[in-house]
């Protein structure tokens, strides 16, 4: 019973930290019809820049703060230099945004080094619980809390706002919203800052939990995001959450039974959606595969 | 061959380059050069083959690296199971072909009714599998670490090996360009240009791509083989990402939907590969040499789509066009 507690939220925690990713790769590919393959680059500079600043100022949360205003600046730049000038065309974004993935990532071994930093949990948040005898970490709770927050937030801005009508409208159908009056061009610039905030945000939380950060991780992430992308959706927000728990899950689950499966499940699982229901489990557009 | 007029000039140009190639390793005796130049050209018939895909059909696959990585392996495992001799050399590249040929069958087969987006992912995904696959099978590939083996006596000798390479390259180039101006690389390019047409035309476009597939699979076995004969040695590096981006750079640096355009940008990358990290000793930016590459591959995406070689030959029809009949040689990508 205690196994499975601990695998549970050593499951949620994982899932929560990919849901961060691939909230915004799912917005930002339901709106603009982008795959960004550079996403997994604003991971990685979340995670450097947030902890670097935590580093000197000793302080968890002003480290949150700089690794979403760095995801917010990369985010606005990306759209305008790297996104805007291929919009429309497919195998061009697929190769533009892997190049800007390459650039960033090896920005980061210029920038801090090519070597894996460590990372410490903060004092408060160290240590764990005793509840009989399960032992729960702190830190994994406080991942699965603020993934929960943020869901509640993001969902309440998409069902009960404005602004969340339109994403939302846009996701099904942007040609309408945008001959309706709306400047569809800013909402793509909003949404595209709004996700790769988060991609940071998560890349910060990631931190801690793993204990060390380098380079390359924020590719391997941004594959597990994908993942979850393909199997929540494309565009759906909800589905990317039940997604991201179940490939967490799933991973934790693996890792334990059977460690030889734990990276092939969640590729296999992507395999078998896209060929039987490419447009994902919960997804709420239709279109055509082909 | 079947354009006898326009190809008489290039051919002179091929025969002069390959005049001076195979002079080369007599009359410049450096060992350094000859090995880097046989690098080039086994990188060359990798980029060529994923040109096949990207450059000709106008598919993204992140997955190449997966069978290249086949044939390193075949060719080490036969290598050092059976015996380092000729024979079993060829008998491996053969292997290997077929092994990724089944595989690019399959895996085309599964990928290629989805749209761009999930094709590159799912190759993506596929050649993490295939990877996870190399680095837990330790009995047969030693995982990481990989594990040497003894190449063919013959191939000891650098120059012997630098021949055998230039060989197959010259062999590889000729039947791809025969394969990409035949009726059936015409179909390859007319899905590029525009998939849905091509169908209503009558085409089952799923079959042309699994058979460009095929062939770009097969052909990257081919430079597989020959690059675990040049090391020596093989591990699971040669089925990560980094191959599959070094084929990437290669093809949109020198220019899509050419042959001669990924030959070029091998030669461009290998050479500044070996060159700036020789500057690095001074100068610590250099060891990071792949930003600089980045940003002329994102600048090349942008500005110039057809890379080196296909905005050299825009500039030369243009130029003829002034006073002759338009060549229809400069194809725009789709936009």
């Amino acid at each position: 019973m205690d196994l499975l507690i601990s695998l549970v939220i050593n499951g949620l925690a994982t899932g929560m930290l990919i849901f961060l990713l691939a909230a915004g790769l799912t917005l930002i590919f339901g709106l603009m019809d982008v795959l960004n393959f550079a996403h997994g680059g604003l991971f990685v500079w979340g995670a450097y820049t947030g902890v670097v600043t935590y580093a000197y100022t000793e302080s968890f949360l002003i480290g949150i703060v700089v690794s979403i205003l760095t995801g917010i600046i990369l985010g606005f730049i990306m759209e305008k230099l790297i996104i805007t000038p291929v919009y429309g065309n497919h195998v061009q974004q697929i190769l533009i945004t892997l190049g800007f993935m390459l650039v960033l990532q090896e920005m980061i071994k210029v920038a801090f080094g090519p070597n894996a930093i460590p990372v410490t949990v903060p004092s408060y948040l160290a240590g764990s619980w005793e509840i009989g005898e399960v032992i729960v970490i702190k830190y994994r709770v406080f991942i699965i809390v603020v993934g929960f927050i943020i869901f509640g937030i993001f969902h309440y801005i998409l069902t009960r706002t404005k602004i969340g009508l339109i994403v939302r409208a846009g996701v099904i159908n942007k040609e309408m919203v945008q001959a309706l009056g709306i400047n569809i061009k800013r909402v793509f610039l909003f949404v595209f800052m709004t996700g790769a905030s988060l991609a940071a945000l998560g890349g910060m939380l990631m931190a801690p939990y793993s204990g060390s950060i380098y380079a390359e991780m924020g590719m391997e992430f941004a594959i597990l995001g994908f993942i979850v992308v393909v199997i929540g959706g494309m565009g759906s927000f909800s589905g990317s959450l039940l997604a991201a728990i179940l490939v967490g899950l799933a991973g934790s689950f693996m890792a334990y039974y059977v460690p030889y499966l734990s990276l092939a499940v969640n590729m296999i699982l992507m395999a078998i959606v896209l060929i039987f229901r490419p447009q994902g489990l919960f997804s709420m557009i239709r279109r055509e595969s082909t | 061959m079947n354009q006898p007029a326009l190809l008489s000039k290039q051919n002179i140009i091929f025969a002069i380059l390959l005049v001076v190639l195979v002079a080369f390793p007599f009359v410049a005796d450096s060992r350094t050069l000859t090995i880097l130049l046989t690098q080039i050209f086994i990188f060359g018939i990798l980029a060529m083959s994923y040109d096949i895909l990207l450059g000709y059909t106008g598919i993204v696959s992140f997955g190449h690296a997966m069978f290249f990585g086949i044939g390193a392996y075949s060719t080490a495992i036969m290598l050092k199971e059976i015996q380092p001799t000729i024979p079993v050399f060829i008998g491996s590249i053969v292997v290997g072909m077929v092994l990724a040929g089944i595989l690019s069958f399959f895996v085309g087969l599964l990928t290629l009714r989805l749209k761009s987006h999930f094709f590159a992912m799912l190759t993506l995904a596929i050649s993490g599998l295939l990877l996870v696959v190399a680095e837990k099978w330790r009995s047969v590939t030693k995982g990481n670490d990989g594990f040497t083996f003894r190449a063919p006596d013959v191939f000891k000798d650098r120059i012997v090996f630098y021949f055998c390479v230039l060989a197959c390259l010259v062999i590889v180039f000729l039947i791809l360009r025969r394969f990409v101006n035949s009726p059936l690389g015409r179909v390859l390019i007319a899905i590029r240009e525009n998939e849905q047409r091509t169908r209503s035309l009558g085409f089952k476009t799923l079959h042309y791509k699994v058979i460009s597939s095929i062939v770009a699979g097969v052909i990257a076995s081919l430079a597989g083989s020959l690059y675990a004969i040049s090391l020596r040695f093989v591990n699971t590096s040669m089925m990560t990402m980094d191959i599959t981006l070094d084929a990437l750079l290669m093809t949109i640096i020198g220019g899509v939907g050419t042959l001669v355009g990924p030959l070029v940008g091998s030669v461009v990358i290998e050479f500044a590969q070996h060159y700036l990290s020789g500057l690095a000793r001074d100068y610590p930016i250099f060891e990071r040499w792949i930003i600089f590459f980045g940003i002329i591959y994102i600048l090349a995406v942008v500005f110039f789509p057809k890379g080196i070689v296909g905005s050299i030959l825009t500039k030369i029809s243009k130029w003829k066009q002034r006073d002759q009949v338009p060549l229809p040689e400069s194809k725009e990508r789709s936009k």
